[in-house]
């Protein structure tokens, strides 16, 4: 890995220094969900950025599940009822 | 539908109320609102219109539709998530053109299998055929940059054309919207169900 002083040299069009980067990776592991359970100890950044891609990906199974039981509550439920008592439940 | 945009819920003490699932799902009351309204939009015109059997996939296109009209296109994720659905839209519109036309000519003939439906592909979150194919071609932006940004990059629309810098910004917002739409669907989902 070179060093800081090295890069921010080189690239001159874009100051962006390490500490950003480990910086925004940290922001990123405090929205993962298991940091709530650690400590927040500092995870390697590739570590940070593979649980994000599965956490992602996670995310992403459970729109499609929950899209699924949507249209077939849509199907079964009565739509103007369930509309007026999400409404109600909105504005209170 | 009321301006859900100006009235803020008041505080409400009760824990079990349904009003909770809205303010719970984001930092501040009025982006979740405008997640609700415009999905909840988008659910009762997908109700009126869209047959059953093509439900499921409207239903998961709305959700990331709403997604991204709630967060605004001053992000570079929710530009790539519109951009998209506009241009998923056009090429159907297009197709659909194609094929009325091809009926209508070759009316005694059986149509070619490759007019038929020409790769009706479910999009999942971030991919498209055009994102799949600047893919292959796009190298790491930065030398420091991990391996595993590479997959981070598929996940997240728009992520191809990142930095870096911006790839991890770009990701810590899809994913707090990410998790308050999910948490608006289950929400929704347990409303439907206690009916």
């Amino acid at each position: 890995m070179s060093s800081r002083r090295s890069r921010s040299r080189q690239s001159g069009s874009s100051r962006i220094t390490d500490e950003q980067i480990s910086d925004l990776v940290s922001k990123l592991q405090d929205l993962l969900p298991e940091a709530r359970l650690r400590n927040n100890d500092r995870m390697p950044s590739s570590r940070v950025l593979q649980e994000t891609c599965n956490y992602i990906r996670s995310l992403h199974r459970e729109v499609d599940d929950l899209s699924e039981r949507l249209s077939e509550l849509l199907a079964t439920s009565d739509m103007s009822s369930a509309q007026a008592a999400i409404i109600r439940s909105l504005l209170m | 539908m009321d301006r859900k945009r100006t009235t803020p819920p008041p505080p409400n003490p009760n824990p079990s109320s349904p009003a909770l699932l809205v303010t719970r799902a984001a930092a501040s009351p009025s982006k979740a609102h405008m997640l609700a309204f415009h999905f909840l939009r988008a659910l009762s015109r997908i109700h009126r219109v869209t047959p059953v059997r093509r439900r499921t996939r409207t239903i998961r296109r709305a959700a990331y539709s709403s997604m991204a009209r709630a967060a605004g296109p001053r992000r570079a994720w929710s530009r790539a998530l519109l951009g998209q659905a506009r241009s998923r839209r056009a090429r159907t519109l297009a197709r659909r053109a194609v094929l009325v036309r091809r009926r209508v000519l070759t009316a005694a003939a059986p149509s070619s299998p490759a007019a038929r439906g020409g790769g009706r592909f479910i999009a999942a979150g971030g991919e498209t055929s055009a994102a799949a194919a600047s893919r292959a071609a796009l190298p790491p932006r930065q030398a420091g940059e991990p391996p595993r940004a590479d997959a981070l990059r598929r996940l997240v629309p728009g992520g191809d054309a990142m930095e870096y810098c911006s790839l991890l910004e770009e990701t810590a917002d899809y994913l707090r919207s990410l998790r308050a739409q999910v948490q608006l669907m289950q929400g929704l989902v347990d409303l439907f169900s206690c009916q």
